[in-house]
């Protein structure tokens, strides 16, 4: 096994990694040696075709379908240049201080959240686009928010240059989305940090870790020759995302004395619900998701988000099979979509394996709650989709396959909580989160509020893996704001921790 | 393919090269996929292709439009999780196949564009 040594290794170029690899870019400049081990590839820019499957299959893990191991919810998660900030679509907020108060993570500030978020808010050009640019799908939903007295606000999002392809979930064929594919990365780059795609690092340790790069037949070459590669590092950072870097870790023996890693895996459990216009509708041209509502964040459990996906990923979010669900794909320019968060606790339970082989296995059960937040999801969707003007709606519990607008004032009694039935609907999640926890000590959690690894001074964890529990919102600006305090301590200890 | 065009019933009206187009996406998926859930995969399809012997005295492929619509619905809607989850596997193959074809958009109106500003216009 070929050997080669670095100062800092970081494991993961997403929001974590590439956060971490710019904010560390200072001590390449100074001609510290700085790897950032990428699994995925990297993509040529013409070769973001905007075709569903394809892309899928080339930036998502297993396509985006990742399943749970009761198989009752998919988990959708990048793989490429940039990790998930290729595939995401840009929403940026900050997290609310409520939900960094129920976090408890001694050490962990609002202020300080808020303070690095911002930083990152305007490094992303993160804003909000003009109303001439927002389509029907965006403009009904908060039409009939603002009919039902509903808060609704509308997202800030990073993009330069949107061209309204809609295709943000497939990697921008415009590079106008400013993932760290387009902001962070180069920039670190610039300053003399390597980023090494194609590289899947199967162990880590102390001050080392085992990678395998490998051609995936697609995307720009590898700059690293292809085979089993052992790189020491006098410090190492996990940013593989929640799954990936828990799994590396359990796989690599940390499990024995981190009782809570894997633990407390929290999903954002995610329903895409569709209300059928008597008319056509711009919805596949323009940024899919411009509005949020939070009315029923603190009642109910759940957020309401604008969205719009493509006819694959459409035709499995709607229950049924047949006559009926081609009819309704095939009114496809009359589609109005939502997306609904349900809020989920953090369960000691729901956590991340690992196989015999070392894969990860995903255990992960929603519970009622969950459930029941789901359930008033697609009430409070359909009585939106019906306020916009809707002739009818699709509810995976719905007691029929439509509801129609006759109905529109029984949809309570047409959406029986009974129905939401596991493994008859489809739920998926893009926001995943926990299994590294911060906390106070190993007993509780795996890393303190910087980041480090409990009793391992030079191993860091750098992505949404470290929430205790759910953001309650869309995640990457606080992955970046929790990164950036990785990459602080790293700085500024940066003369014990990199001495010869 | 039988079950599948009950699922998606264009599927019948595909021509030789949607049909393979649509047998190249399915295998492909199946091919990123472990060991076991493509064990899984034929085994819910032989599961559904023969259960309705007991119920009807036919296999699937056998049955009219509306036999194998009840058997599907019930798998949908079986109590036991495991072919409930099965189903919506196979269903989710299914539409993957066809709705994964861009030869298929035009049939259901989907038409992007890497430039859809002149596309967003007001209700």
């Amino acid at each position: 096994m070929r050997e080669l040594d670095y100062d800092v290794v970081i494991i993961g170029s997403g929001a974590g990694g590439g956060a971490v690899a710019k904010e560390l870019a200072p001590l390449a400049a100074a001609g510290k040696r700085i790897a950032v081990l990428e699994w995925g590839p990297k993509l040529a820019d013409d070769a973001f075709t905007g075709r569903e499957v394809e892309m899928a299959r080339q930036l998502y893990f297993d396509s985006g379908g990742v399943l749970t191991k009761d198989r009752t919810l998919t988990m959708a998660y990048g793989r490429a240049y940039g990790g998930s900030t290729v595939v995401y679509t840009g929403t940026s907020l900050t997290i609310p201080e409520d939900v960094v108060k129920r976090w408890d993570v001694p050490g962990i500030e609002y202020n300080d959240l808020q303070r690095r978020s911002a930083k990152y808010i305007e490094e992303n050009n993160v804003h909000k686009l003009e109303e001439s640019e927002l389509n029907d799908n965006n403009r009904l939903f908060l039409e009939g928010c603002i009919k039902l007295g509903y808060r609704a606000q509308q997202f800030p999002i990073n993009v330069k240059g949107c061209r309204s392809s809609s295709l943000c979930n497939l990697g921008c064929p415009n590079g106008a989305k400013q993932g760290t594919h387009r902001v962070q990365l180069p920039a670190a780059e610039a300053a003399g940090v390597e980023v090494i795609t194609n590289c899947r690092v199967t162990r880590v340790g102390e001050r080392s870790c085992d990678a395998v790069v490998a051609d995936p037949g697609f995307g720009l070459p590898s700059s690293w020759e292809s085979g089993e590669v052992r790189v020491n590092a006098k410090v190492i950072v996990v940013c593989g995302g929640a799954i990936n870097s828990a799994a590396l870790l359990l796989r690599s023996g940390y499990g024995d004395r981190l009782p809570t890693l894997g633990r407390y895996l929290t999903l954002h459990p995610a329903l895409i619900l569709v209300g059928e216009h008597p008319h056509e509708i711009s919805n596949f041209h323009g940024h899919p998701k411009s509005f949020y509502c939070d009315e029923f964040w603190e009642s109910e459990k759940f957020l309401l988000e604008t969205c719009m996906y493509f006819p694959f990923i459409t035709s499995k979010n709607l229950i049924g099979f047949g006559a009926e669900h081609s009819k309704l794909m095939r009114a496809f320019g009359r589609l109005q979509m939502i997306l609904v968060l349900a809020v989920d606790p953090a369960l000691e339970s729901n956590r991340v394996l690992v196989d015999r082989d070392g894969e990860p296995v995903i255990d992960y059960t929603m519970g009622p709650s969950v459930l029941d937040s789901l359930h008033r999801s697609m009430v409070a969707s359909a009585k939106i989709f019906f306020a916009a003007g809707a002739r009818r709606v699709h509810a995976p519990a719905g007691a029929s396959f439509f509801i129609e607008r006759k109905d529109a004032d029984r949809v309570e009694e047409l959406i029986p909580r009974s129905n939401v039935i596991p493994g008859k609907i489809s739920v998926a999640s893009a926001h995943i989160m926990g299994g590294c926890g911060m906390g106070r000590e190993a007993s509780d959690s795996v890393t303190d509020s910087w980041g480090r690894v409990h009793g391992s001074p030079g191993l860091y964890v750098g992505d949404s893996g470290l929430f205790p529990r759910a953001s309650e919102i869309n995640p990457y600006v606080t992955v970046m704001a929790l990164a950036d305090r990785v990459a602080e301590h790293i700085r500024d200890n940066a003369g014990e921790l990199l001495a010869p | 393919m039988v079950v599948a065009e009950s699922v998606t019933p264009e599927i019948v009206s595909l021509d030789s090269g949607g049909r393979a187009r649509m047998a190249a996406i399915i295998d492909a998926a199946l091919m990123d996929c472990d060991a076991i859930t493509r064990t899984q995969f034929g085994t819910i399809l032989t599961v559904i292709r023969l259960a309705p012997v007991l119920r009807f005295g036919r296999a699937f492929d056998r049955l009219d439009g509306d036999r194998k619509n009840a058997v599907l619905r019930w798998f949908q809607d079986c109590p036991v999780s495991i072919l409930r989850k099965g189903f919506w596997g196979l269903k989710v193959l299914v539409f993957m196949g066809y709705y994964g074809q861009e030869e298929t958009w035009s049939e259901i109106g989907y038409a992007p564009d890497f430039d859809g500003r002149a596309g967003v216009r007001h209700a």
